[in-house]
């Protein structure tokens, strides 16, 4: 710890001179493109342009990103994937976490300065928005990277599913209905490598890349490879890593990758690059499904373009294992949050996605300008919500979360404000029917220095253990990336040392003017309520449970059911004793004619 | 009585129902017989050799109907099973529906054994008259009289028997159908013995009012699933295949229709759930559908126990006539006597002859004793001594031209008969 607070104080002084302000102004609007050349459809591009742009800045930058919403139908908002926004939480993005939704005809400015190096991303953090379209690359330079000198290009790659539907129309259509009672996600359409296919990635012989990969996506994880090229990893997630040789990375939606790539002497040919779906995370595979996307690392333009080779098997470096450049060991935990990860429906029949019993609804008030307007109430979870989730943490303390999933599903999880140390991650359980759960008494496998990032997978019915050390004041949200499952509700919130928050940070005008705008709450509790804070009435809340078995509904449907049986079968005795009593009474008229017929004719 | 994967309540129904009519014409010969010649001195030869043509004609159809329905069923089963895969649900629907109308048709009427018992006498009789009639154009008939008949029945009723577990058994494992069957056939034989001894009436009836009555719960369950089937059929179809995936669980049912739902796994059930489901054919999922089906049959079987107890009172169903079951066709067979009895008697010519009693006033309604005098007289013929016959029997030729007349018009209201019986 010392050794990194003391670097980050000389990287503080020896770049301070150079700080800058950045600036971009965004006009968020619908366009349209056809990015893999199939289906003509609508985008949330900026300045009329799709694939919005990426925002470039040097660390210690200040980035002024002033955002006009134009979309005309739909509110907006940006979030800023993996930076700390320290002191700033309300420059974080997440609607109704750290701010309202921007309505269309409004402008909000999201001002902020930049202190961590490496690859992140900014995408709209509102109703399924990014895999419409609005996402891009955010990058930070870093003159004093521990490789700056091992390589001669700097540049990125994206990787994405694509739906040819809009996010809104499935989630409203396909995927939270009655009938998806599975919570089968819908299926993308397609793969997409930069935002487009069959790119021509040129590079030039006997030199090394930086390739900072993006996974963009809403869905699917992706696995990527240069062939017969190996390369090196040196950051995930903003966070620099001793280089890792790999020759395939598994990168899930949110997560960054750098590599170092060296290219070979001759331009003889041209390599196929492959990034290839993580079926297992698809419900169905439908046969028009292409889920392999191909690029060329292109030595010659005017060469062949080969057909990727078939692989045997996806042998991908293991995140687990890398180790961060700045070293630290694992943290020891001063406060302990274990939440079970299910999928299970609720009384409306739709799929919903929980921690432990919860399934995330927003608050009508963002979480943020309940810190801002609670006072000292603000250190008790209450006023936030019964459905939020919400855990307040104390300041300066190590947080540690363990995750036991209990779903057959991977679920890369990220965390808003923070990168965390990966302490523990389980195999995936043998089966569907036996889970793995953290037992603090047995640790599994913990790294001398474990790896940190800001977005980690859990892998089927297993867990995975995270800490992090509670120094960025601010509510930060902590959910799956998978937009399916965001929708679905597997998310919670963190309100770190919220008094620090009201003391320390304000938030700005502008921000509030959106609130006001779109005619949205933006004092008092999760209901809205400024009087008494603890009075919750009128907040959102996740659909009752199923009806657990009988229900008084089913008693009388069953006793009903009991009686006309009982009734007819009384009928039926009725009708069978009365073929006696016909019997006997024919029978008392016939002289010396006994009742049985075996008699009857003796 | 429950249903498991080696057990099935309506193939034992089934088999139950139709060894005991076997059983009941066998058991109706072999009385005849005992009466006929079996207590008649000097005759004993003629009786085994009788005795044993009956038993052979009947091992000899089982034997048959063991054949043919094995390889029905293994055919079914081998070729059937994949056609209907596809759409499962519904045809598991359809099928419920027919099981549940098979049991629900043969159900009432398993209780009017006496007039079982009656219908067969009049077969019987009619059959022995025919041969009668027809001793010049073959021997061979009138030969093998007593051999011939019960063959004839005991494969009429298995083949009857097969088609209805090929209907029924679409619903069951067919690991269900060797047991359930052996069990029915052993019980109605059981019975179709007793009757044969000439035991408790009395236990016997309360016996068949207890079984019908778990056949008509079983026949309430199959309708009700069978509306249960339809609707999963729908809800598979609007989640697209996802159904099996889920189990029983949530996402399983169509919550919008489920009046309750009760997990597998829930251990507050599980024991007594199962033998609940298995009596009474529900589902863990009730649905309005598969309840108000449920209700609604027991209401429709009240209503057809109503009318037929009302025509057995009156003779008609007066307005209701469209609303009369199925099961009240076979009561209609076994009634012509005393129907037209009563019809005869209420006509001006016959007024000497009570409408209730016109059958049992007959000292031998169904002709037995007077066919099996044809039967002896023809026997006669082949070594059989005529006198035998005529000593032991109350012969009484007019009330078999009746019976057989009746029939050989197939007249089945029995006007013909009654007009013979007024004619006299």
């Amino acid at each position: 710890m010392r050794a990194f607070s003391l670097l980050a104080a000389l990287a503080v002084s020896a770049t301070a001179s150079l700080a800058a302000t950045v600036q971009y102004d965004f006009s968020v609007e619908w366009v349209q493109a056809n990015p893999d050349g199939a289906y003509d459809r609508s985008f949330i591009g900026v300045n009329g342009a799709w694939p919005p742009p990426p925002i470039e800045c040097n660390i210690h930058d200040r980035v002024i990103i002033n955002v006009t919403n134009n979309l005309g139908n739909e509110p907006t908002a940006i979030h800023f994937h993996g930076l700390f926004m320290n002191g700033t939480n309300s420059m974080d993005g997440p609607v109704w976490v750290t701010q309202c939704p921007v309505p269309s005809g409004s402008n909000i400015i999201y001002n902020f300065t930049v202190d961590q190096p490496g690859t992140y991303w900014y995408h709209s953090h509102f109703s399924g928005q990014y895999p419409d379209g609005f996402r891009a690359p955010f990058i930070v330079y870093d003159r004093d990277e521990p490789f700056a000198d091992a390589y001669d290009v700097d540049t990125y790659l994206t990787v994405s599913d694509y739906y040819h539907n809009s996010i809104p129309w499935l989630s409203a259509n396909k995927f939270l209905i009655l009938t998806n009672p599975t919570g089968a996600e819908p299926i993308p359409d397609a793969g997409l490598f930069n935002d487009s296919q069959n790119i021509k990635f040129k590079v030039e012989p006997n030199k090394t890349y930086k390739i900072r990969i993006i996974n963009m996506g809403a869905l699917v994880s992706q696995y990527v490879w240069f062939e017969d090229h190996d390369f090196q990893i040196v950051e995930v997630d903003g966070i620099y890593v001793e280089p890792a040789e790999a020759s395939m990375i598994y990168i899930t939606v949110a997560q960054r990758y750098t590599i170092l790539l060296t290219t070979k002497n001759s331009t003889d040919k041209n390599y196929p690059m492959v990034t290839s779906f993580d079926t297992d995370m698809m419900d169905t595979l439908p046969d028009d499904l292409v889920w392999n996307v191909t690029g060329w690392l292109t030595y010659d333009e005017n060469g062949e373009f080969p057909e990727p080779a078939l692989i045997d098997e996806y042998d991908f470096y293991d995140d687990f294992n890398l180790v961060p450049y700045e070293k630290e060991e694992p943290y020891e935990p001063d406060y302990s949050i274990t939440v079970d990860v299910s999928m299970q429906n609720l009384g409306d029949g739709v799929n919903y996605a929980f921690f432990n019993d919860l399934t995330y609804v927003a608050p009508n008030v963002p979480t943020l300008y309940t810190v801002m307007s609670s006072g000292n109430d603000s250190t008790d979870a209450t006023v936030y919500g019964s459905n939020t989730h919400t855990y307040v943490l104390g300041y300066q303390e190590v947080v540690e979360i363990v995750l036991n999933n209990f779903d057959p599903g991977k679920h890369p999880f990220h965390l808003h404000g923070h990168v965390f140390q990966v302490v523990e991650r389980s195999d995936a359980s043998p089966d569907d029917e036996t889970f793995l759960t953290y037992n603090p008494d047995e640790p599994g496998t913990i790294n001398e220095y474990p790896m940190r990032r800001d977005t980690v997978y859990v892998r089927p019915n297993g867990y995975f253990v995270l800490r992090f050390l509670s120094n960025n004041p601010g509510v930060w949200f902590f959910h799956c990336h998978i937009e399916w499952h965001l929708q679905q509700g597997l998310a919670l919130t963190l309100v770190e040392a919220p008094a620090e928050i009201q003391a320390q940070q304000v938030i700005p005008d502008d921000h509030y003017a959106a609130c006001k705008a779109g005619g949205y709450a933006y004092e008092g509790n999760a209901a809205g309520n400024t009087v008494n804070l603890f009075d919750l009435t009128g907040e959102k809340l996740q659909p009752k449970p199923l009806p657990a078995g009988f229900t008084a509904r089913g008693i009388v449907a069953l006793v009903f059911s009991c009686i006309s049986a009982f009734v007819g079968m009384g009928f039926i005795t009725w009708y069978g004793l009365s073929d006696l009593k016909t019997t006997e009474r024919e029978v008392a008229a016939i002289v010396g004619e006994p009742l049985d017929d075996s008699d009857e004719s003796k | 009585m429950a249903n498991s994967e080696y057990f099935d309540v309506s193939v034992f129904f089934i088999l139950f129902r139709e060894t005991l009519e076997a059983s009941i014409i066998i058991s109706v010969l072999l009385a005849f017989l005992a009466q006929g010649i079996g207590n008649a001195d000097g005759d004993l030869a003629v009786y085994r050799k009788l005795v044993r043509q009956v038993w052979f004609g009947s091992l000899l159809g089982f034997s048959i109907c063991l054949v043919v329905g094995g390889i029905c069923i293994d055919a079914w089963y081998r070729f059937g099973k994949d056609v209907w895969s596809a759409s499962e649900d519904i045809w598991e629907g359809v099928f419920c529906i027919i099981a549940g109308l098979i049991i629900s048709y043969m159900g009432l009427a398993m209780l009017r054994l006496n007039k079982m018992k009656g219908k067969w006498r009049q077969k019987i009789a009619n059959a022995l008259a025919e041969t009668d009639g027809r001793t010049t154009i073959s021997s061979f008939s009138s030969k093998y009289a007593m051999a011939i008949l019960p063959f004839v029945t005991v494969l009429r009723e298995s083949v009857e028997a097969i088609v209805f577990i090929g209907g029924v058994t679409l619903s069951a494992s067919p690991k269900a159908v060797p047991l359930s069957a052996l069990a029915g056939i052993l019980c109605g034989s059981a019975v179709g013995y007793s009757i044969y001894q000439g035991g408790n009436h009395m236990r016997i009836q309360i016996f068949l009012i207890i079984s019908t009555c778990f056949l008509y719960l079983v026949a309430a369950g199959l309708m009700s699933r069978a509306v249960w089937y339809f609707e999963n059929y729908n809800w598979s179809q609007l989640v697209g295949g996802d159904v099996a995936e889920v189990g029983s669980g949530p996402g399983s049912y169509d919550i919008r229709k489920s009046v309750w739902h009760v997990n597998c796994c829930n251990p507050l059930f599980d024991g007594g759930w199962m033998i609940f489901n298995a009596l009474f054919g529900w589902q863990n999922s009730g649905t309005y559908g598969s309840v108000l089906m449920y209700n609604l049959y027991w209401v429709a079987v009240i209503i057809a126990v109503c009318l037929m107890l009302y025509k057995e009172k009156h003779g008609h169903f007066c307005v209701f006539n469209k609303y009369k079951t199925v099961a009240a066709d076979e009561i209609d067979m076994t009634l012509p006597r005393s129907v037209a009895g009563a019809r005869a008697s209420e006509g001006p010519e016959a007024g000497a002859i009570g409408p209730s009693s016109s059958r049992y006033n007959d000292p031998n309604p169904y002709g037995l004793g007077s066919s099996s005098s044809h039967l002896l007289s023809d026997v006669e013929d082949n070594e059989v001594g005529p006198s035998s016959a005529a000593t032991s029997l109350d012969v009484d030729r007019e009330s078999l031209r009746s019976s057989t007349d009746a029939a050989d018009d197939c007249d089945p209201l029995g006007i013909s008969s009654g007009t013979v019986l007024s004619a006299n």
